[in-house]
């Protein structure tokens, strides 16, 4: 752990400092990566700039068309926010699936993204959400879509000093669903998982996005997968095809979580097993 | 028999508050004036030529004190262990990746470990193995000895290979099974402090405080009477802080030599993982032949260990795994060999079980095999085969009436519906989609304590002083590592005084304070110290019981009645005497109230060439049986419920006994099902909890525990050992009932989703119809 670790309290303050401090620095936000790697050996930085002070990430904001996700928003705080479950079913169905009661206390929605783990599971449902980025640095504001920001393993687009400060989900009809396979019942980092996102009309997907986490370099939006289910029937015939067909789109690899071979089938039955259960939930709803 | 007042209650854990409150003292929290910390300098490869050790950066960061190297060492640079093979600190050959070669000492923790990451090594690389068949080939790089094998055993009885032939069913596969970590929640830990007489006090996480004292007595070349090590509150050991706190805590004692001053040696986790003992990975092959009836005719196994890189525990793990490899069953012709084999991978010790689980998993797979080569079921097989009072074991050795079990199969069979649910097809009927459910069975056998190969430790001491007040204080040898050893002998030590529970204090161990006790390990603490402390409080005993009695006369008791003794009490017809005024009493008498104890197990043999003999004094048992689900499609297992029976003599303390029965359940199942440590290429790829994943509470499967009480005679109060039993069968049940379940045979720990997936895909692949 640095010697130095500075906690501003306004984004104006942040900016202001920043130039002060040596720049080998990093944000510190929920520190439940930075701190392990920290502990590890694996951090060289002189300063930590603690973020985890600044109020204007700390909150949810809904407007007319967009959910506005303060970058700073805890894991475990999400659930809280009426709009967050109102709109985005498939962010409430990650929760319980990452990591632990304690790490969801402490992390951010932000850190998650910026820490730039494939597996991320905050950040693979948040793409299937179809949410957007808002980055900041020195008051400049940017935007683009969650799923463009990743460059690789733990790799962004990310520039120096730029921070997240939010996530802009639009407000769509949709159902869907988040499906996870790890090492054990909870508590693990993905072998495979699915975030699946579908708006329908009547028993018909009018529109579908799905994002894969572990299976590639970055959290993974298939592409050809969604758009190969949109205007089909919620069916098990279309839930096959789709199954079939992200398979061809992941690249997962080989490694002491798991085998390659094995999380590319898993994609499949993931995906399957996630429309086969909005089928269900369409045909029990009526 | 006395009714028993404490012995055989639910009485509250001695360490329950202090645990629960958070008070308890780790080695981590001890504090020392002008205390330094200690931080390893680590082998980065899996094997290296040291060409030279530099501190030359080091010495740079604030705080540095001093480099530790072998040089530092005051006597002869061998561990003393088993065989001697393990440098306290390497000299010219580092053997595995995190091997430690080299300590600084700093003023602060950070200081230390930011030097040690400065410490420059330059090494040659050497070639290096990381597969044990590979080690024992003929060609292979040498690393110990002339072969690589740093122990081997064999057992002949009868004539196996001929058996083999002329059977009516043979079954022969291979297995494997990978490490286990021991996950303690406290990692490795030491103080050590010099005192002005030149000599050490010792402050060690650990298991056996005599290990520690072997260990800083040679490395800091000093007689043990300068030596005094203490045994701090032990977050955990499961055999991972058996033979290991002796190697770190000479690590500490050497830096505190050198710097004169106190030093701390916390392990962080990773380096825990790389450099700290772990349960073998096992390779083997097993053949079973039984007549047309079901009898087994005979038994063949080949059983190899990969020892890692220096010897360890590894013959003694071995040898506990050799003599129980025919599982538990009278069979005439056995032929059993075994080698324990250096690889460049961490050394391998001690884990609960010991050297057993492994071969356990695998015999009792193939028992099952067998079973559906001969269309029996797999209890009947066993119940027709098993060891039952007067047959001998694979070693020969009559199994005396201690032996409950006939009726733990039994029991579970009856507590699990197992008729019903494996002839009867309506069960499988219920298997909806893709997750199906199945049964597995499981039945072993546990040699308590030592035995024969370890005959010369098997000794334990007491000692046993009561106060004025009535208040008692026990020094044993053994220790305290979560299993609740400091309530079951307090227990015993309140029975057999008649001493209310709570005046019991158990010291913490210190190796000036009680002879030598050998280690805990074994399941032996309730029935060494048990043994120990009853010796001790005997005399004690018979003083007060004649105290009190002469006291109650004295009050009037009719000297003809028989007195009662009670939970503190001495009554003659209510009349009554407490615990604490007959002890005021024979302090006013002047007699002696402070008692040595000693406990030698009774003999054992073994014969070194045919492996017959009398291998433990006494066996323990334990049948098993596994409900399971497992996803069709993911080859996720999940373990649902496990029914369990043992027979371990009489329970102390039932809420231990079941809690003790639960961890190690539940640490098979993660054995069984989800630990997987990964080598590659020598190198150590999920040295940490992120991706070394053990089961959670999530995990656990419901628990129907019985105990079956076939009383030990020469055991206190008649009570055998229990802390391996639960862990040792349950892997065998859970493979069982995958098969059971999804069809499929896995001959391997553990049962990843991976292993299953594909196993199920070759099915499908073979007969389209299959599930």
């Amino acid at each position: 752990m640095p010697e130095l670790i500075i906690r501003p309290r306004t984004l104006k303050e942040l900016w202001k400092i920043l130039p002060t401090i040596s720049a080998k620095r990093k944000y510190l936000a929920g520190g439940t990566d930075l701190v392990t790697a920290a502990n590890a050996g694996f951090d060289a930085c002189d300063a930590w700039v603690d973020i985890s002070g600044l109020k204007e990430l700390q909150s949810v904001k809904e407007t007319k068309t967009s959910v506005l996700i303060g970058a700073g928003v805890r894991i475990a705080g999400l659930e809280a926010w009426g709009a967050v479950r109102r709109w985005l079913p498939v962010l409430t169905a990650a929760i319980p699936h990452f990591a632990s009661p304690s790490l969801r206390n402490m992390a951010t929605v932000g850190g998650n993204a910026a820490n730039a783990s494939p597996c991320a599971d905050a950040v693979c449902a948040l793409c299937a959400e179809r949410a957007e980025v808002i980055l900041e640095l020195k008051g400049k504001k940017r935007r683009l879509p969650l799923s463009a920001l990743f460059k690789g393993p733990k790799q962004t687009g990310i520039k120096k000093d730029e921070l997240i400060t939010a996530f802009e989900v639009p407000k769509w009809p949709h159902t869907g669903a988040y499906l996870k396979l790890g090492p054990r019942a909870y508590f693990g980092i993905s072998k495979a998982a699915v975030a699946l996102a579908i708006e329908l009309d009547g028993d018909k997907i009018k529109s579908a996005s799905v994002a894969l986490a572990s299976v590639a370099p970055v959290p993974l939006m298939a592409v050809k997968t969604a758009g190969c289910i949109t205007g089909r029937i919620l069916s098990p015939e279309t839930a096959r095809a789709a199954a079939a067909l992200v398979k061809t789109e992941v690249s997962p690899i080989t490694d002491a979580r798991s085998d390659a071979d094995y999380r590319r089938e898993m994609c499949g039955v993931l995906l399957e097993r996630a429309l086969l259960g909005c089928e269900e939930r369409l045909k029990a709803e009526g | 028999m006395e009714k028993l007042f404490c012995v055989g209650k639910s009485v509250i854990r001695k360490d329950a508050l202090i645990k629960a409150a958070g008070r308890a003292r780790y080695a981590a929290d001890y504090e020392f004036a002008g205390m330094l910390y200690a931080a390893a300098v680590r082998c980065p490869k899996p094997r290296i030529r040291i060409l030279s050790i530099s501190d030359s950066r080091a010495k740079k960061v604030p705080g540095y004190v001093t480099l530790v190297t072998y040089k530092d060492i005051k006597g002869p640079n061998k561990w003393p262990l088993v065989i001697n093979d393990y440098p306290f600190l390497p000299e010219t050959e580092a053997r595995f990746q995190g091997e430690t070669l080299a300590l600084v000492v700093a003023d602060t923790q950070k200081a230390a470990k930011t030097a040690a990451r400065l410490v420059e090594i330059k090494y040659r690389e050497l070639p290096f193995i990381d597969d044990p068949l590979k080690s024992m080939e003929k060609t292979a790089i040498k690393l110990y000895g002339e072969d690589n094998v740093f122990s081997k055993f064999v057992i002949k009885k009868g004539d196996a290979a001929k058996a083999l032939k002329e059977a009516h069913t043979v079954v022969e596969e291979e297995f494997a099974t990978n490490y286990q970590v021991h996950s303690y929640l406290e990692t490795q830990g030491v103080i050590a402090v010099p005192e002005t007489d030149g000599g050490l006090t010792v402050y060690s996480s650990t298991q056996c405080p005599f290990y520690v004292l072997d260990g800083v007595a040679a490395a800091a070349k000093l007689g043990y009477n300068k030596v005094k090590v203490i045994q701090t509150v032990t977050g955990g050991g499961f055999g991972g802080k058996e033979d290991v706190p002796a190697l770190v805590a000479a690590h500490a004692a050497i830096c505190a030599l050198k710097a004169g001053k106190p030093v701390k040696l916390i392990y962080d986790r990773k380096e825990d993982f790389n450099s700290m003992s772990k349960r073998h990975p096992s390779w083997s092959k097993v053949a079973y032949a039984a007549d047309k009836d079901g009898r087994i005719t005979a038994c063949v196994v080949k059983y190899v260990l990969d020892g890692g890189a220096y010897s360890t525990l590894s013959p003694i793990v071995l040898w506990r795994g050799t003599i129980h490899a025919a599982g538990p069953y009278k069979i005439e012709n056995v032929f059993i060999e075994t080698y324990a084999v250096a690889t460049n991978k961490a050394p391998c010790g001690a884990f609960r079980g010991f050297g057993q689980p492994q071969i356990c998993f695998a015999q009792e797979s193939l028992i099952d095999e067998l079973a559906a080569k001969l269309k029996m079921d797999p209890v009947d097989l066993r119940l027709k085969n098993i060891l039952r009072p007067g047959d001998k074991t694979a070693t020969g050795q009559m199994i005396n009436d201690s032996c409950g079990l006939e009726e733990l199969i039994k029991t579970v069979r009856e507590r699990t519906n197992w008729d019903d649910r494996v002839q009867n097809a309506k069960y499988k009927m219920q298997n909806a989609g893709d997750i199906v459910t199945g049964i597995g069975f499981s039945a072993a056998y546990y040699g308590v304590s030592l035995g024969a190969k370890g005959r010369y430790l098997d000794r334990a001491g007491a000692y046993v002083n009561i106060y004025k007040d009535a208040t008692v204080a026990v020094n044993v040898g053994n220790t305290e590592m979560g299993q609740g050893a400091l309530t079951v002998l307090s227990q015993i030590c309140a029975e057999t005084l008649n001493a209310p529970y709570k005046n019991i204090k158990l010291e913490e161990v210190d190796t000036s304070k009680v002879s030598d006790s050998g280690p805990t390990v074994a399941s032996r603490t309730t029935l060494m110290s048990g043994n120990a402390i009853i010796e001790a409080a005997a005399p004690l005993r018979e003083k007060i019981f004649k105290t009190a009695f002469d006291m109650l006369i004295l009050k009037g008791a009719d000297a003809a009645k028989p007195m009662s003794a009670s939970d503190g009490v001495f009554s003659i017809e209510g009349i009554t005497v407490s615990f604490a005024e007959a002890v005021a009493e024979c302090w006013s008498r002047r007699l002696k109230m402070g008692e040595q104890g000693w406990y030698a197990a009774p003999h054992t043999s073994y014969n070194m060439d045919d492996g017959q003999g009398d291998a433990y004094v006494i066996y323990s048992f334990s049948a098993t049986a596994a409900e399971v689900e497992v996803d069709l499609k993911t080859g996720v297992v999940k373990a649902l419920k496990i029914h369990a029976a043992y027979d371990v003599g009489k329970i102390i303390n039932p809420t231990l006994a079941e809690g003790q029965a639960q961890g190690g359940i539940l640490q098979g199942v993660s054995w069984a099902l989800y630990e997987n440590l990964v080598y590659k290429n020598g190198i150590m790829l999920n040295p940490n909890f992120t991706d070394y994943a053990l089961a959670t509470t999530a995990d656990k499967p419901e628990y129907d525990i019985t105990f079956i009480e076939k009383p030990y005679a020469g055991g206190p109060y008649k009570a055998k050992g229990l802390g391996e039993v639960p862990l040792i069968g349950v892997a065998a049940a859970v493979a069982n009932a995958v098969k059971n379940a999804a069809g499929v045979r896995i001959k391997s720990v553990p049962l990843l989703p991976e292993k299953i997936w594909r196993e199920l895909r070759n099915c499908l692949k073979v007969t389209p119809s299959a599930p």
